[in-house]
């Protein structure tokens, strides 16, 4: 997603909403997450989720602008989000792209498909633009 | 009678090992029903809906701002997803 927010930045607004763990320690945690010591209970406030938001920008350097889901989860079920999905709003303020339901459905190179029929397709030096898979 | 109950042991047992193989060991086929499935909705919003709004707050912990906000000049990237 990062390279994607690189290739169109100038040409569209990105937002990346933290919504509430998928594989936290206290419910369905993963043996991946051990591995890479991705390790944070559920959050129960705000507080918790902002920190653990926090602690994942700091080590992945995430360039995109980030706000939280408040733990009433409303972006989060407005938009039936979790544990992953992408949406794209139109300049009028309607969906113009529903991405799928993660892990299985979640398909960026979709969303970088849509901007690339929008504004065109970003190549880099000897790399062809990437397509979508459908 | 021994038949059908045989069927439809047979039948879960089916169902429990293609979960297992899905979701990786029969723990993880725990986590995925008692966790994952009661929050994973398809929702019901289509290309051409408006979009909702909903507030956030920002990563300094108080500062909110809606999504809306950020929609208008150009088309919007929403991102939805979390740590682990």
């Amino acid at each position: 997603m990062v390279d994607i927010y690189n290739d169109y930045k100038e040409r569209a607004d990105f937002l990346t909403v933290y919504v509430r763990e998928a594989h936290p320690t206290d419910e369905w945690q993963m043996k991946s997450n051990v591995k890479e010591d991705v390790c944070y209970a559920q959050p129960r406030n705000l507080e918790q989720r902002v920190a653990i938001a926090t602690d994942f920008i700091k080590r992945f350097h995430y360039p995109l602008p980030l706000g939280v889901d408040d733990v009433n989860n409303g972006a989060n079920d407005v938009y039936a989000a979790w544990p992953e999905r992408i949406y794209i709003i139109d300049e009028t303020g309607h969906i113009a792209y529903r991405g799928g339901i993660g892990p299985f459905h979640y398909h960026p190179e979709e969303a970088r498909a849509w901007l690339a029929a929008r504004f065109g397709p970003v190549t880099h030096r000897g790399i062809p633009p990437a397509t979508s898979k459908n | 009678m021994k038949w059908v109950i045989g069927g439809f042991s047979a039948l879960l047992l089916l169902t429990f090992i293609a979960l297992c193989v899905m979701a990786g060991s029969p723990r993880d086929v725990y986590g995925m029903v008692r966790y994952a499935l009661p929050h994973m909705h398809r929702g019901n919003l289509r290309v051409g809906d408006d979009a909702p709004d909903a507030r956030l707050v920002a990563l300094d912990g108080s500062n909110r701002f809606h999504i809306r906000e950020r929609t208008g000049s150009k088309p919007l990237v929403l991102i939805f997803g979390s740590y682990t």
